[in-house]
């Protein structure tokens, strides 16, 4: 009999489809931008005006690392829950309502984006998807990324319920890996959201809406970095929830180690905050001290991918051996190479190891005076969430999708095709960033083209890198859009057979080789709680005293048009809701 | 063909990458390598590739 | 808990690659003495940028044999000073502070580069041995026209770095018949004096003066005019010091309309050079 997730649980099936062509929509915008920003940086083809590059590049922050990797991580984590507990959630209401709520936030933070382009709509918010104080953005779009976290709160809200509910169901039985993974996960992001939370509403908001008329822009700079950090790894863990759970699947055999996979997400809840000042290196007003505390705490933070990547290898030999392969390196031509699922999470893994390697550049607190904000960081940026992510997630989504829709995937071979030009794309886009951020081309520029001075390029030229850009950009925008194409023919390919079960074989080593202590997600949740006190206290405490809660008399610079009576409006209606809240 | 289509198709992707970033290091050692050579060097290599797994048809064809 | 052999190598590979790279970076920053953008500096709030000793008038300043000071001001959409001269084989310190949002300040290609927040003050130290010509760009993101920021910093050679700067001030119109004078102010910038000669042409006159300026201090000297000599017309006037020059056109008319004040009072404040300045001294 066939038994995919569909067949089994239809209602969450619907859920995970509808979750899915949320973040795929917020994709297909992004690449847009994408592209669009690739051309008008090279001077290949400028279809807007360079100040709309900045809403545009505002647009392509927040669809694509925002709703893109976020709608997609809340659909994976779902199907990973309802999968490994094998319940449905206690309330699909509360379920529905969250997701809601995370949409209505992408919709408003989206509507003062887009905005941006409309002349007569006296919004926007082009401040970029890190919205730096004081530069400012109409109130709807702060209260819309508010509305969207608060989302994904109840969304880890809505997991723990069922996790508890599942667990008054089997007394004394380990935390399924899956289920294990999502709840830390979202342990480290209630930890971490806390951090832009308290910017956005404790003074953005308020700030934007003219109740308070001055800011500290170390301060809110610093908490969006004390989220700015652990966010990355809330756009990675879905992939390794992926790495660990799909790919030995896919590869043919197991999991190497339940133990292993474990700690690696303990690591994650303990060391992604307390690294957030490494953002800031080149930041005025903070210690070095501090500065160096978070170069050594993000060093070990190293630490979890490097055991990610002995486990994921591991795992995928082993199932190669499964398969029939020998010898060395012999036995990687046994792997599935023809599947997009298994070909793009295997590639996005090596850009990640990669990519790593730049990550490590950055972290060093002397090396990154020379790539700080040069177009070095957007090249970091792509190998990571651009590809470890968002190709891991594509790549998911050849196996998910079928087992979502009980449909046969369309274009298996096309998938493959996808997948490598993505690799390829990427290649040549990040490696030209790289390059171009060596010697000195910003990024977030519309036109780094300057009047006074001309980059050195040590080998080639900027033509050629630009051309590199483009290229790259190119493939990248084709290959998301060949992504799409094959989701949506899948999705009406009715009348065919997923050639899979939605069964994950269990681990060569499983949890009872671990000790229990592992579970005690309190407890590390504490020990991470203190980590971050630890780290943040003083630093904090010495930005308040240095420059005032709410600053030194630091005004707006809207990159709004101000006096408007939209802001006006979503006052009001923010004191009529309070008020209606505290009746 | 000696190469199943999947196989020539990752085969390519990953000499394009190591061309790309071959190119890149040996740049840190000064040696500049043109971009018009790459690219020559690239298609040669590549259409070498292509030809041999096409025309070669060897025994195990159907692997 | 049961961990595989292989996973143990693993595990004590990756640790002791990461104490080695903090080692490296420590040793690459804290250990070579470089010091790293902090919060040594007070903060500055925006609106007192303009009454503050360093940034009211931003600048380079020498502090020091072979040692500068650079006070530079970030706001949308340009730097000031711009250009900023430095000579070579020197040591400069940035000081850079912004009067609205955050932007960037990187020596395009260099590693000198750091975050300029408003109410902060960022310092970096360089070192220019040779001279040169950078590109400044403002690296963050700042608002509308953020493509457009950029700065120019020029490393000339030691011996064509000067810190002098001239300023010259005359009457327009003069009285035939009547005195008039131009002064000219000689600021040097730099630690050492200054000794020079002030050149002063107008008509086929030329009066050449030598001058000893202290340093980071100013002179004042006073060319007299006479408008007989000159006669009635436009004449063209410059004054020269080294490479500056200020120039200016006086003309000689036969009737000044209204109260001929102003003749009398240049000849009043009539004196020459180094006696003047010791006379305002004394006073
Ligand atoms: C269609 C493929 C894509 C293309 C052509 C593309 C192109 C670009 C370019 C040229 C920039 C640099 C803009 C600048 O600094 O001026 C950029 C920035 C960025 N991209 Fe992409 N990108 C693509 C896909 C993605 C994906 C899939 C993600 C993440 C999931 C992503 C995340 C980002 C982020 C976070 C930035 C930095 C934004 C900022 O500085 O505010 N991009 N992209
Ligand atoms: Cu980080
Ligand atoms: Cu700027």
């Amino acid at each position: 009999m066939r038994n995919t997730f569909v067949d089994a649980y239809p209602d969450q099936a619907r859920f995970i489809r509808r979750v899915f062509a949320t973040s795929f929509t917020a994709f297909a915008v992004g690449a847009f931008f994408g592209l669009i920003q690739a051309l008008h940086r090279t001077d290949i083809l400028r279809v807007v005006e360079s100040p709309t590059y900045y809403t545009v590049l505002t647009g392509h922050g927040v669809f694509l690392v925002l709703s893109f990797t976020i709608f997609f991580l809340v659909g994976v984590y779902q199907w990973a829950v309802t999968d490994s507990l094998e319940r449905r959630p206690v309330d699909m209401r509360f379920t529905w309502g969250w997701y809601g709520l995370m949409v209505l936030g992408t919709l408003l933070a989206a509507f003062a984006i887009l905005a941006g382009f409309v002349e007569s709509i006296d919004v926007s918010a082009n401040t970029l998807f890190t919205f730096y104080a004081p530069l400012q953005g109409h109130p709807i779009f702060y209260v819309g990324l508010v509305l969207f976290v608060v989302g994904t709160w109840l969304a880890g809200a809505d997991w723990f319920r069922s996790w508890l509910a599942w667990k008054g169901e089997h007394p004394g039985e380990r935390i399924p890996l899956p289920t294990f993974m999502v709840l830390t996960t979202m342990i480290m992001w209630y930890i971490s959201s806390i951090g832009v939370a308290v910017a956005i509403l404790a003074f953005i908001l308020p700030w934007s809406l003219g109740i308070v008329d001055s800011i500290n822009p170390t301060l809110t700079r610093t908490l969006f970095w004390y989220f700015g950090h652990p966010v990355v790894y809330f756009w990675l863990l879905p992939a390794y929830l992926l790495w660990y759970i799909l790919l030995p699947k896919l590869s043919g055999g197991r999991l190497f180690s339940d133990p292993l996979a474990r700690v690696v997400f303990i690591l994650f809840i303990l060391l992604s905050t307390p690294v957030g000042i490494h953002h800031q290196y080149l930041d005025p007003g903070i210690a070095e001290g501090f500065k160096f505390i978070v170069m050594t705490n993000t060093m070990f933070l190293l630490l979890p991918s490097f055991l990610t990547a002995f486990t994921v290898v591991a795992s995928m030999e082993h199932g190669a051996r499964q398969r029939g392969g020998t010898g060395y390196v012999g036995w990687l031509r046994a792997l599935p190479w023809r599947e997009p699922a298994f070909t793009g999470m295997a590639l996005a893994g090596l850009v990640f190891a990669f990519g790593g390697f730049t990550g490590i550049v950055n972290a060093g607190m002397n090396i990154n005076y020379l790539v700080h904000n040069s177009l070095w960081v957007p090249g970091h940026i792509h190998t990571q969430v651009g590809t470890a992510s968002a190709l891991t997630f594509m790549a998911g989504s050849y196996w998910l999708v079928p087992q979502l829709t009980g449909n046969r995937l369309v274009g298996r071979s096309i998938g493959l095709v996808q997948v490598l030009l993505w690799f390829i794309g990427i290649v040549f886009m990040t490696n030209s960033m790289y390059r171009g951020g060596l010697v000195g081309i910003p990024r977030r520029t519309a036109e780094p083209q300057y009047e006074g001075f001309q980059y050195e390029v040590a080998a080639g030229s900027v033509g050629e890198l630009n051309a590199q850009l483009a290229i790259g950009g190119i493939l990248l925008f084709i290959s998301a859009m060949l992504f799409l194409a094959l989701m949506l023919l899948t999705l009406f390919n009715r009348d065919s057979e997923p050639v899979d079960n939605r069964t994950i074989p269990a681990p060569l080593s499983g949890p009872e080789d671990s000790p229990a202590v592992l579970d005690n997600l309190k407890l590390w949740a504490a020990i991470a709680a203190v980590l971050v006190l630890l780290a943040y206290t003083i630093p904090l405490a010495s930005i308040v005293t240095r420059g005032g809660l709410f600053g030194p008399d630091i005004g707006p610079f809207p990159v709004t048009i101000e006096g408007s009576g939209s802001i006006e409006l979503v006052r009001m209606g923010l004191e009529f809701a309070l008020e209606t809240v505290s009746r | 063909m000696r190469l199943t289509l999947p196989r020539l198709l990752l085969v390519i992707a990953f000499l394009i990458v190591i061309l790309v970033e071959f190119r890149t290091v040996l740049g840190f050692f000064d040696i500049a390598v043109p971009f018009t050579t790459a690219v020559i060097v690239g298609v040669v290599v590549i259409g070498a590739l292509v030809l041999w797994s096409l025309l070669s048809s060897g025994e195990g064809s159907n692997e | 808990m049961r961990i595989h052999t292989y996973e143990k190598l693993w595990l004590v590979a990756a640790l002791v690659l990461i104490v080695g790279f903090i080692a490296t970076i420590t040793y690459g920053s804290v250990g070579l003495g470089i010091s790293m953008i902090d919060d040594s500096e007070e903060t500055l709030s925006p609106d007192e940028i303009n009454d503050d000793e360093r940034f009211g008038e931003p600048r380079v300043e020498q502090v020091g044999e072979n040692e500068y000071e650079a006070y530079v001001v970030a706001q949308t959409f340009i730097f000031q000073p711009d250009p900023i001269e430095v000579p070579a084989n020197s040591r400069v310190t940035f000081y850079v502070t912004s009067r609205d949002v955050i932007h960037g300040f990187a020596v395009v290609g260099t590693n000198t580069n750091t975050m300029v927040i408003p109410g902060e003050v960022s310092t970096l130290t360089v070192e220019f041995d040779e001279p040169d010509e950078y590109g400044i760009v403002c690296n963050e993101y700042c608002g509308d026209f953020h493509h457009t920021m950029e700065g120019q910093l020029t490393v000339v050679p030691e011996a064509e770095f000067d810190m002098t700067e001239l300023e010259a001030e005359a009457d327009d119109e003069v009285e035939l018949g009547d005195e008039t004078t131009v002064t000219a102010t000689v600021e040097n910038g730099a630690l050492n004096d200054l000794e020079t000669t002030a050149t002063f042409e107008i008509g086929d006159q030329t009066v050449e003066e030598d001058v000893t300026v202290a340093g980071q201090d100013t002179e004042e000297l006073a060319f007299t005019v006479d408008s007989t000599e000159l006669g009635e017309g436009d004449h063209d006037w410059t004054v020269t010091v080294d490479d500056h020059e200020e120039s200016g056109t006086l003309t000689v008319v036969e009737d000044l309309e209204g109260e001929d004040e102003t003749g009398a009072d240049t000849d009043g404040a009539n004196g020459t050079d180094e006696d003047a300045e010791a006379g305002d001294t004394d006073a």
